[in-house]
């Protein structure tokens, strides 16, 4: 019965370098999210404002989870 | 339907704690980590101020070399850990006059807590006082003082996380290797195999798993090493052993900056998060672990 619960985890091989589950597409997205942001803060923010790292890595993180 | 509720019910406590002590600290620093809150400042309260904290310690020169700092303590006493764990666990599978004693000796830094083993080597080191220092001096005429000399203070911190937590290294390894099936090695030695071959072709993948889990384990406490490092030099001379939580420390409690401090601390786990990751998917290869359904 418990068995029937179980949903297996599927894993993908996309453009990342290693199989992934959703998990980790979207473990993977939240990281690049974070440090994305820290770099931009210290290096580009001069230039570009921070909103533009968001939309960036939302970006990024959304072809992560689809495709990665 | 059943089975499951009452593995639900079964759950409940231990998930209750860790939702209590784990999560609920956890987001309660996420969200400090994104207010201004100081006790000493002009406006004490706390104030909501988005990502400011985290503007502020990208270009913080002192949490940066606190960071550099801890990293390079993480390499030298994980990567020494591991060598000489792996060493004494490979003497231990043999048998020799006094093994069980040496064993013993060798296993009781474990169960010393951190703070008195920072006193002990702070007793042993202090300049003046200690025999280290006397005996370097009076044997070799070396200058040994961790008060005085960055390097020196250094690898003492390094030299002591070593001496205190090689022995847990040493006893995981043993419990691996001695788990390790007799076959591979028994064929090995068959198709003439010397020891380096055995130990890169057949030891390290089957221990892989265990080195892993203790490289995280290490890893994650070295990184947040605090008590130790606090006794044994408070960080200096200067800030030369200042790691990240002690630095942490300085700016949450003495500076009462808590958001400031918060930021930091998350920053931290953050990194802490992505070395483990980094190590996990660069050493394991993911269809090993994929699921039999």
């Amino acid at each position: 019965m418990a068995e029937d619960s179980e949903q297996p985890v599927v894993e993908r091989r996309g453009f990342l370098p290693i199989e992934t589950n959703a998990f980790d597409r979207v473990f993977i997205a939240v990281l690049l999210f974070v440090a994305l942001h820290l770099f931009w803060m210290r290096l580009v923010e001069s230039i570009l404002p921070l909103g533009v790292a968001t939309v960036l890595s939302l970006i990024l993180g959304a072809i992560i989870v689809a495709r990665g | 339907m059943r089975s499951n509720s009452v593995g639900w019910l079964f759950l409940a406590p231990t998930l209750l704690i860790l939702f209590i002590f784990g999560v609920v600290p956890f987001l309660y620093v996420l969200v400090i980590g994104f207010t201004q809150w100081n006790s000493f400042a002009a406006n004490p309260d706390m104030q909501f101020a988005g990502v400011e904290n985290f503007r502020r310690l990208v270009f913080d020169d002192q949490f940066l070399y606190s960071l550099w700092l801890t990293l390079k303590f993480a390499f030298f006493a994980v990567v020494s850990e591991i060598v000489l764990g792996y060493f004494l666990a490979q003497l231990f599978m043999r048998d020799f006059p006094g093994k069980g004693f040496f064993r013993t000796i060798h296993t009781l830094p474990l169960v010393i807590a951190p703070i008195a083993v920072g006193a002990t080597w702070r007793l042993l080191t202090v300049p003046g006082l200690g025999p280290l220092p006397y005996y370097l001096n009076r044997w070799f005429g070396y200058d040994f003082n961790i008060s005085r000399y960055i390097d020196q203070a250094f690898f003492t911190t390094v030299v002591m996380d070593v001496w205190h937590w090689t022995p847990l290294v040493t006893l995981t390894l043993l419990a691996a290797l001695s788990s390790l099936p007799k076959e591979p090695f028994e064929q090995a030695q068959i198709d003439g195999a010397n020891r380096f071959q055995i130990f890169w072709h057949i030891t390290l993948p089957l221990l892989k798993p265990a080195i892993l889990a203790t490289v995280f384990i290490r890893m994650m406490d070295a990184l947040r090493t605090v008590d130790e490092v606090w006794m044994l030099t408070g960080g200096g001379p200067g800030a030369a052993t200042r790691y990240i939580g002690l630095h942490i420390w300085r700016v949450v409690f003495p500076k009462t900056d808590y958001g400031y401090g918060s930021a930091m601390s998350l920053i931290t786990l953050y990194l802490t998060i992505v070395m483990c990751w980094m190590l996990y998917a660069g050493l394991v290869a993911r269809r090993e672990l994929k699921r039999v359904d």
